[in-house]
C-alpha cells in the first residue's frame, strides 16, 4: 500500500520503520529533513510538505504532539488536506482532545476523506517492539481497510466508538495510568520515610491485589532511581490539561485527576519536564524535605 | 463625560445605572434590545452597534461572560474597534483570562485605543449598591482617565499592574473566594452532622482568625437556604478553569483549587449550574447522605 507518515520523533520514527519493513510504499516529511534521512537512506520517499506526501498516498498516519500540531499538518496551507483525494484515510494517532478529533475528521469528509482517531499506549518501548495498545475512534469499516497496517504497530487494536471515541480512551488511559504513578510514588516515599527498603515492599506488592504494570515499569524507576524518561513527563502533564478540560465541559468531578495535575505543575516548575514521570517521587520528596 | 457600556446583565446594568446617576450620558447597545429600555428614563442613547457606541463615547465598558464574548464585542465584525477613534478607552470588566486580556489590549494598541482590564468583586449586591471592589490593569494615565467612571461603581480601587494585572488579581479573588465558599459549606455540614447548630457555629466563628466576608455573607445564606444567585456556579466554575489554566502554564501547584474546581464541575453536571456557588452545600450534603 501506498503509505505516508508524518511526525518522526521518539514514538513516530520506530512506528514508520515498522510499516517500511513490511514492504509498503513508505513517503515521509518532516520539518527537520535530517530526522527523515535514515528512513530515506533506507527507500522512504521524502516529500516537501503534508499537501505532496497526500497527493501520493492512500493511508497517512499523524504522530504529533499537540492538537495545534495536529490541525497545523491537516488544515494548514501546506496541509494534507490540500492534497488529499477522495478515499484518503487519516489516521492520527497523537493524543489530542476528543473535540479537536471530531472537528479535523469533519473537515476531512467535505472532501470525502476518512480520518480514524488512534492514540497509542505502551511507550517508546512498545512503539519499538510493535506492542502498543491502539484504541481507534471513526468508522468500522475504515479501520478495517487499515487494520492490517495497525497490525504492524501494536498488538491489541479495539475499536472504541465513533470519531473522537479513541481520543477519548486515551483520556481515561492517562487518568488511570498517572494516577497510578502518584500512588506508586507516595507509597514508595512512606515506606522510605518509614525507615523500610522501599524496593521489597514493591516486590512484597508484586504479586498481591495492588500489582499493576505501572508499579512493575514507574515503580521500578522510582526504586532504581532512574529518571531518564520512558515517557517524557511534559506530555502527560499536556494530556492532564486535555482530560481537566473535557471534566470541566462535561461537568464531571475528577477529584484524583486533578490533585495529580497539580503534582504535574510542580514536576514542570522543577525543570524536570523532560525526564520520566516517575519524577512525581521527587516531587513529593521535595515538599517533605526528604530529596534523596 | 460620554460613556459607551455594553453588556447589561445581572452586573453590567446596575453598574451602568450607577454611572448614568453619577452625571455622564450613556451610549448602548445591546443584543436584546429589552435590555435597553430600564434606560431610557435616565437619558441614555441606543445605538445599532457596538461599533456606533464606540463612535460617540470617551470610554467604553464591556461587562460580559467570557474572553470569546469579549472579543466578539471588541474586535469582531461590527465591534467596538470599528468605530473607536484614537484617544478612547476600552474598559473591559469582565472575568477572563489575563493572557486574553493582554491580546485584546494589543489589538486595540494598534489602533491607538487604550486598554484597561478592570473586573471586579463584590457580586450583584455591590454592583447596585456600587460598593464593588475593581482591579485594574493597564496604562497609569488611562486608569487615570477612568478612575472617576470607576468611582461610580466601586469603592476599592486599585490599579494593580501593567495589561492582565487586573486580570491576575480577579484570578487571585476567585481562589481565594472558591476555595473559602466550599470552606465553610464544609465547616457548616460538619456542625449540622455532629448536631451542633451551624447558626450558632458560625456566630462563634464571626469574631476570630476564621471571620471573613464569605463567612459572614455566603455563610449567612447557606444558612437560610437561599442559594438565589448572586454569582452562579458556573460562573465561579468558568473563573477557576482560568485560574488552572494559568496554574498549568505556569507550572504552578494549586491541590485546594483543583479540588474546589472539581466540586463547581459536579454541581454543574448535576444541574446546580444555574444556583449560587454557595449551593455547593447542597452538593456536600448529597456526598455525605444529608438530603
Amino acid at each position: 500500500m501506498r503509505v505516508g507518515f508524518i511526525g518522526l520523533g521518539a514514538m513516530g520514527a520506530p512506528m514508520a520503520w515498522h510499516l517500511l519493513d513490511a514492504g509498503h510504499e513508505l513517503a515521509v516529511y518532516a520539518r527537520r529533513s535530517d530526522a527523515a534521512a535514515p528512513l530515506v537512506g533506507a527507500g522512504a520517499i521524502l516529500c516537501a510538505s503534508p499537501r505532496e506526501l497526500a497527493a501520493r498516498c492512500e493511508v497517512v498516519f499523524t504522530m504529533v504532539t499537540a492538537g495545534a500540531d495536529v490541525e497545523e499538518v491537516v488544515l494548514g496551507a501546506q496541509g494534507l488536506i490540500h492534497g488529499a483525494a477522495p478515499g484518503l484515510v487519516l489516521v492520527d494517532m497523537s493524543t489530542i482532545a476528543p473535540a479537536t478529533a471530531r472537528r479535523i475528521a469533519a473537515r476531512l469528509a467535505e472532501r470525502g476523506a476518512d480520518m480514524l482517531d488512534a492514540p497509542v499506549s505502551g511507550g517508546t518501548q512498545g512503539a519499538i517492539d510493535a506492542s502498543l495498545a491502539i484504541m481507534v475512534g471513526g468508522k468500522a469499516h475504515v479501520l478495517e481497510r487499515v487494520r492490517p497496517l495497525l497490525e504492524k504497530l501494536g498488538r491489541r487494536i479495539v475499536h472504541i466508538g465513533d470519531h473522537g471515541a479513541g481520543q477519548v480512551a486515551k483520556a481515561c488511559n492517562q487518568m488511570v495510568m498517572v494516577a497510578a504513578i502518584q500512588a506508586a510514588a507516595e507509597a514508595m516515599l512512606l515506606a522510605r520515610a518509614s525507615g523500610v527498603d522501599a524496593a521489597r515492599v514493591r516486590a512484597a506488592m508484586a504479586g498481591g491485589s495492588a500489582d499493576s504494570r505501572v508499579l512493575d515499569v514507574f515503580g521500578g524507576r522510582m526504586a532504581r532511581r532512574d529518571f531518564s524518561a520512558g515517557v517524557e513527563a511534559r506530555l502527560h502533564h499536556k494530556d492532564f490539561a486535555i482530560v481537566m478540560d473535557a471534566a470541566h465541559d462535561l461537568g464531571v468531578p475528577a477529584t484524583v485527576a486533578a490533585q495529580v495535575w497539580q503534582q504535574l505543575n510542580a514536576l514542570a516548575s522543577q525543570g524536570w519536564g523532560r525526564d520520566d514521570t516517575s519524577r512525581l517521587l521527587c516531587v513529593l520528596e521535595r515538599a517533605c524535605g526528604r530529596g534523596a | 463625560m460620554q460613556v459607551g457600556f455594553i453588556g447589561l446583565g445581572i452586573m453590567g446594568r446596575p453598574m451602568a445605572i450607577n454611572v448614568a446617576r453619577g452625571g455622564h450620558q450613556l451610549h448602548i447597545w445591546a443584543r436584546r434590545p429589552a435590555a435597553l429600555e430600564p434606560f431610557v428614563q435616565f437619558g441614555a442613547r441606543a445605538h445599532v452597534s457596538a461599533a456606533e457606541v464606540a463612535r460617540h463615547a470617551e470610554v467604553v465598558f464591556t461587562v460580559v461572560a467570557d474572553a470569546p464574548d469579549v472579543e466578539e464585542v471588541v474586535l469582531g465584525e461590527g465591534g467596538i474597534a470599528q468605530g473607536a477613534k484614537p484617544g478612547l478607552v476600552v474598559v473591559d470588566m469582565s472575568t477572563i483570562a489575563p493572557s486574553a486580556a493582554k491580546r485584546i489590549g494589543a489589538r486595540l494598541a494598534e489602533k491607538g485605543v487604550d486598554f484597561l482590564d478592570a473586573p471586579v468583586s463584590g457580586g450583584e449586591v455591590g454592583a447596585i449598591n456600587a460598593t464593588l471592589s475593581i482591579m485594574v490593569g493597564g496604562k497609569a494615565e488611562a486608569f487615570a482617565k477612568v478612575k472617576p467612571l470607576f468611582e461610580c461603581m466601586g469603592k476599592n480601587i486599585v490599579h494593580v499592574g501593567d495589561s492582565g494585572a487586573g486580570q491576575v488579581a480577579k484570578a487571585c479573588n476567585q481562589i481565594a473566594t472558591g476555595v473559602g465558599v466550599l470552606a465553610v459549606a464544609e465547616a457548616l455540614s460538619l456542625a449540622k452532622k455532629s448536631g451542633v447548630d451551624p447558626a450558632k457555629v458560625r456566630e462563634a466563628l464571626m469574631g476570630g482568625f476564621a471571620y471573613s466576608r464569605v463567612l459572614e455573607n455566603h455563610g449567612q445564606r447557606m444558612l437560610d437556604r437561599n442559594f438565589k444567585p448572586g454569582f452562579k456556579a458556573w460562573m465561579h466554575q468558568k473563573d477557576l478553569r482560568i485560574v488552572l489554566q494559568s496554574a498549568y502554564e505556569l507550572g504552578l501547584c494549586l491541590p485546594a483549587t483543583a479540588a474546589t474546581a472539581q466540586m463547581f464541575n459536579a454541581m454543574v453536571g448535576s444541574g446546580l449550574g444555574e444556583e449560587d456557588s454557595i449551593a455547593v452545600l447542597k452538593l456536600l450534603e448529597r456526598l455525605s447522605g444529608q438530603e
